[in-house]
């Protein structure tokens, strides 16, 4: 009987982890096809076929997939690009400009086509941005476009909408549109970068059968599909020879080989089977040993944290939270957890975010027994009888947690600290929903772009949509200082002030931030370069040694 | 638990003399000494835990240190530590009670609902035994595995009591049946008869006369089938629907050591050894028993 369900973390936010963490019973792939175009890998260490082991995707449309990241990515051109030093530039696009960061004029590149010869155009933007965010369509990545005025009219909280076009888009000419969003928002250019898939183009002709387009999906990247996409079954992309960006492909194809299991994907990779594989926590203590230096971790845009009932007496003084986050030792934990892969938090937002202050946290995200257990009785000691330490079950998260109890009920001198898993995710979710959470739970933001915006706004205001992942955290001051940074008129200025609030924040301590995420990655001897960006592999730049 | 079935039920009226006194000469074989004295050490291993896991210093399963998270055995920590960097030894000990007392909890509770089943079906027959037997019937076909699992889920709290409840739910059948069996074949034997001739009462009847000639037999497969609990509770504990954290059982402990083989291997050979050993201890006083009680089989 087979009772696994990987963790999805990379790419994934909370609500794409909880669609995505349904049990997929599908079968592995095997075997391998011969794309008609990879035979003549040239020499010099380009070309030939990447094999990709990756999870099993449920869309390849772009504003529909929330696992499908890679072969998206790998089929379109994003506007704005993240590249591996984090540096913002123009892909698509030709300039994102505006005045005021509310109003904002796109102008995109001209010559280029989609992979069936239609132009790309300011309209193929608008109707692929009109069609994602229309509620009757149900894409599962409409949400990416709340920001744009007249969202809300395509998605309006009771009935059908009145009008299929938000009224925020404009196109001005072939290769210019306007987009006006509801306030202001000086992080726009950064969500237009690759991962936010929903803002990519779509042809003319993917509307008249949206069905087959999910299918058969054409872009306007660096690689074009070679056949249809059957689900559980793998696929090859090859190198588009009409691609007008500059990153181009260094290799000839890329097969995209779905494991319903990462550890059987692990293995095939470690055989020489597949080239590359997202690493399943559970390999982390041993990827060094089995592959050495063809591990790779990057800086990933995501946070791990423990989140608290704030409404819950036994919690509600910070001195007692601030305990909690001192008694936990880190180091030791992503040492015999993370195989030392991860990095310990000293913020509320990683690295990867622009601006982010490392070390805001300073004492309290320190290891310091001494002083947790002088802070604890200065709150007046534990009086609260066992504390439940929350996390969804089925998800490999259950040696973190009991680390994590063993530490607060060891170092703290608690005499019952227990690691709970619920059933599922959404029991755990449930209980977040009701507010019946019983104790410090399990936390994780992953962003998709990498401003500190996304993060802060999401955890930290009660509308940014995951306020029951923080206990409903609520402070008027810190609202206003990040409605005060969106409506900064550059991004670095915006940085600074995202970086001002996130001091505000640790001074409530409402969460206790426990370790920046790295996405890691295990490859075959085969694979050259590995350049990533944001924490994921960027497809294009992979190289191979032999073909 | 098909095998459990193969029970031969003694002809217990042809000699009883050896019905009475079957385990006389057993305390002289090895295939009953061995296992006895494994098993009377691991009853001692289960009432005093502490004592036990405190042999080498370090008797507390719950002081952790992760700095030696999966480091092989050491001097004061004979089976080293697992990934929490708790001493596996002491846990190990610890898991040796939960293990046990849901393999003895079972048994019991699946041996006293096999008795009342068995013997009332036996003993009135008619529609009684019809419905009974229809009903031991019906739980016999479900898969023992399978219907553990689909109770377990919809069980909120899973302790060793819920647990035991639940494998006791779908273990009493085989023995009801050969509790049936035997009243049956007992009921009518002459000195049954003679008692009821006698003018005795019904009770000390079924108490005095047909209980301990039923009762031998399906305490042979009582036996076993702690084993078999034993290895139930670990395997629904290892696939995460048995026994919960923080209770320490082996299930729980080879379901952690599982992810990290590579790594640390003895944090899968202790636990499996000692539920290798208890099981097998269980399973070979429990043919030792069978054998002494079948006079085809005792030379």
């Amino acid at each position: 009987m087979s009772v696994h369900r990987s963790r999805l973390t990379r790419l994934t936010r909370l609500s794409a982890l909880a669609a995505a963490a349904v049990l997929v019973t599908a079968g592995c792939a095997v075997g391998t096809q011969d794309p008609d175009s990879s035979s003549g890998g040239s020499a010099a260490g380009v070309g030939g076929t990447l094999v990709y082991a990756t999870g099993v995707p449920d869309h390849l449309t772009p504003g529909r997939q929330t696992v499908a990241f890679d072969q998206v990515m790998s089929l379109f051109a994003p506007l704005v690009e993240v590249d591996s030093s984090n540096n913002i530039s123009y892909l698509q696009a030709k300039s994102v400009t505006s005045d005021d960061a509310q109003h904002w004029t796109i102008t995109i590149r001209q010559g280029w086509t989609f992979q069936n010869g239609e132009p790309v155009t300011a309209k193929s933007y608008v109707d692929a941005w009109n069609a994602t965010a229309l509620s009757t369509n149900a894409f599962e990545n409409s949400g990416q476009l709340a920001g744009i005025q007249g969202y809300t009219d395509l998605n309006p909280s009771k009935g059908k909408p009145k009008t299929t076009t938000m009224s925020g888009l404009k196109v001005v000419d072939d290769h210019t549109f306007t987009v006006t969003l509801s306030k202001p928002d000086s992080s726009f250019p950064l969500q237009l970068s690759q991962a936010q898939t929903g803002f990519y183009p779509m042809p003319e002709s993917a509307y008249k059968d949206l069905k087959a387009y999910d299918q058969h999906p054409i872009g306007d990247g660096p690689f074009e599909m070679t056949g249809d996409f059957t689900p559980d079954k793998e696929f090859t992309v090859k190198k588009w020879a009409d691609y007008k960006g500059s990153n181009v492909a260094k290799v000839d194809a890329v097969t995209f080989r779905p494991y319903a299991d990462t550890n059987t994907a692990y293995t095939d990779v470690l055989a020489g089977n597949a080239d590359i594989v997202f690493l399943p926590t559970g390999k982390m203590t041993s990827a060094s040993k089995d592959f050495g230096d063809r591990l790779h971790s990057f800086d990933a845009p995501g946070i791990d944290y423990l989140g608290f009932p704030l409404w819950d007496k036994r919690f509600s003084d910070k001195r007692v939270r601030q305990a909690i986050s001192m008694s936990i030792d880190r180091q030791a934990v992503n040492k015999a957890i993370y195989g030392g892969l991860y990095a310990p938090a000293t913020a509320l937002t990683p690295p990867t975010m622009q601006g982010t202050p490392t070390g805001v946290c300073g004492q309290y995200c320190t290891f310091d027994p001494a002083a947790a257990k002088q802070l604890l009785a200065e709150a007046g000691g534990w009086k609260g009888g066992t504390m439940k330490i929350v996390y969804p079950g089925g998800l490999s998260l259950d040696s973190l947690y009991k680390a994590y109890a063993n530490q607060i009920r060891q170092n703290l001198g608690i005499p019952n600290v227990v690691a709970t898993p619920t059933t599922d995710w959404s029991e755990y979710w449930q209980s977040l929903t009701d507010s019946t959470v019983a104790g410090p739970h399990f936390g994780h933001w992953g962003a998709l772009y990498v401003s500190q915006q996304n993060t802060l706004r999401a955890l930290f205001t009660t509308t940014g949509g995951c306020t029951l992942c923080t206990g409903k955290y609520h402070n008027d001051e810190v609202d206003a200082m990040l409605a005060k940074a969106d409506a900064a008129t550059s991004t670095d200025q915006a940085a600074q002030l995202y970086a001002d609030t996130q001091k505000v924040i640790i001074g409530d301590f409402p969460v206790v931030p426990t370790f920046f995420d790295k996405y890691s990655y295990v490859v075959s001897d085969r694979v050259g370069q590995l350049p990533a960006s944001a924490g994921s592999p960027v497809i294009t730049g992979i190289t191979l040694t032999k073909s | 638990m098909a095998e459990l079935t193969e029970v031969v039920v003694p002809d217990l009226a042809t000699d009883p003399e050896d019905v009475r006194r079957p385990f006389r000469g057993l305390v002289r074989r090895p295939g009953f000494v061995v296992p006895a004295v494994l098993v009377l050490v691991l009853m001692i291993i289960a009432l005093l835990p502490g004592p036990v896991a405190g042999l080498f210093g370090h008797g507390d399963p719950t002081v952790c240190d992760l700095g030696s998270s999966g480091d092989p055995p050491r001097a004061g920590h004979p089976f080293g530590f697992d990934i929490q960097g708790c001493d596996l030894y002491a846990n190990v000990v610890y898991g040796t009670r939960s293990s046990l007392a849901v393999g003895v909890l079972t048994t019991v509770l699946a041996l006293a609902l096999a008795l009342v089943i068995g013997l009332v079906a036996g003993l009135i027959g008619g529609w009684a035994d019809f419905l009974l037997s229809r009903l031991t019937d019906i739980f016999l076909g479900f898969p023992f595995l399978l219907g553990a699992i689909v109770v377990l889920n919809s069980v909120g709290q899973r302790s060793v009591l819920t647990v035991s409840m639940t494998l006791a739910l779908f273990g009493w059948p085989t023995m009801a049946r050969l509790v049936r069996g035997s009243v049956r074949s007992v009921r009518g034997a002459d000195y049954v008869l003679a008692a009821h001739t006698m003018g005795l009462g019904w009770w000390r009847v079924v108490t005095r006369y047909i209980l301990p000639g039923a009762v031998a037999p399906v305490l042979v497969v009582a036996t076993i089938t702690v084993g078999g609990v034993i290895v139930a509770e670990s395997s629904l504990t290892y696939l995460g629907i048995g026994l919960q954290a923080p209770a320490i059982s082996w299930g729980l402990q080879l379901s952690d050591a599982s992810d990290q083989f590579q790594n640390a291997p003895h944090l899968l050979w202790f636990p499996s050894l000692f539920l290798a050993v208890t099981v097998l201890s269980i399973i070979s006083l429990g043919d030792t028993l069978r054998a002494a009680l079948d006079p085809k089989q005792r030379s």
